[in-house]
């Protein structure tokens, strides 16, 4: 119960502060540390798998003329406390409005 | 000069730990006493850390970050070796360069705390693996595998790819 209570947090924490500064249009924070479970750096952490691993979908018009270098940055800044209070790795897909538009065509 | 020399010799010691901690622990305190570069505690001074890297004395953690990313034209900083990599994030991004027969060049961040700490620092980073083709920092697996999609990879490792067939 402890560990769900946790997890919905730094979540949420996630979104709150890509939200505020990313203005996206489009936000998806999905906690995937279950899959990293076995991870060796994961499991030499205190309390083992939690909260590290987390895929997020972005899209957002402050994208626009950014490099996925770039967009990436934006992203690791903004969530830096996180990284340094242990959330371990992010999946991240950074896309402006145009380029999510192209990708929902059949 | 008396740096690397010490160094040498200090290297030459460590393979023997038992000759440093009998007869010849005199000898080696005239060497530090006569090098000015030297601190006190030789134990504590980068050059003298145990290292994996195999590298030339005296290169600092940077210096053979720097050396890497530009004398390997792929240089991939990654949790495991390409053979057995130790995260799915590391064995993705080492799947996807595979593809383009190009030679692969890697470091086991999971090794060398201090090297991991020196990666980070220098592409200013924060998580694994991290990428560099031809001296530029790329990114990380998921930035590899949109280049890989969108074609720009393949672009980017064409004059690699060119130069080992």
């Amino acid at each position: 119960m402890a560990s769900r209570m946790a997890a919905i947090s730094r979540a949420s924490r996630i979104k709150t502060k890509l939200e505020t500064a990313l203005q996206a249009a489009v936000l998806e924070v999905e906690d995937v540390s279950h899959q990293h479970a076995g991870h060796a750096a994961v499991r030499e952490m205190e309390g083992g798998a939690q909260e590290t691993h987390f895929n997020v979908r972005i899209v957002s018009a402050k994208f626009h003329g950014q490099n996925l270098v770039k967009r990436h940055r934006m992203v690791y800044e903004l969530l830096s406390d996180e990284l340094n209070s242990g959330l371990h790795a992010l999946s991240i897909t950074a896309k402006t409005p145009s380029e999510a538009a192209v990708d929902t065509q059949p | 000069m008396a740096r690397s020399l010490a160094n040498i010799i200090y290297k030459g010691a460590a393979a023997f730990p038992a000759a440093r901690s009998t007869a010849s622990g005199s000898f080696y305190q005239g060497i530090f006493r006569f090098s000015t570069s030297v601190p006190n505690d030789p134990d504590t001074h980068e050059d003298f850390r145990p290292t994996t890297k195999g590298g030339s004395s005296g290169l600092s953690l940077k210096d053979i970050v720097e050396q890497d990313v530009k004398e390997n034209p792929v240089m991939i900083y990654m949790k495991g070796v390409p053979e057995l990599p130790r995260c799915g994030f590391s064995a993705l991004a080492v799947r996807v360069l595979k593809e383009y027969n190009v030679p692969l060049s890697a470091r086991n961040i999971l090794e060398d705390l201090e090297l991991k700490t020196a990666v980070k620092g220098f592409s200013h980073w924060p998580t694994f693996p991290q990428i560099f083709i031809k001296g530029e920092f790329v990114g990380g697996s998921d930035i590899i595998v949109s280049m890989h999609q969108s074609g720009e990879l393949k672009e980017k490792l064409k004059d690699v790819a060119g130069k080992q067939q």
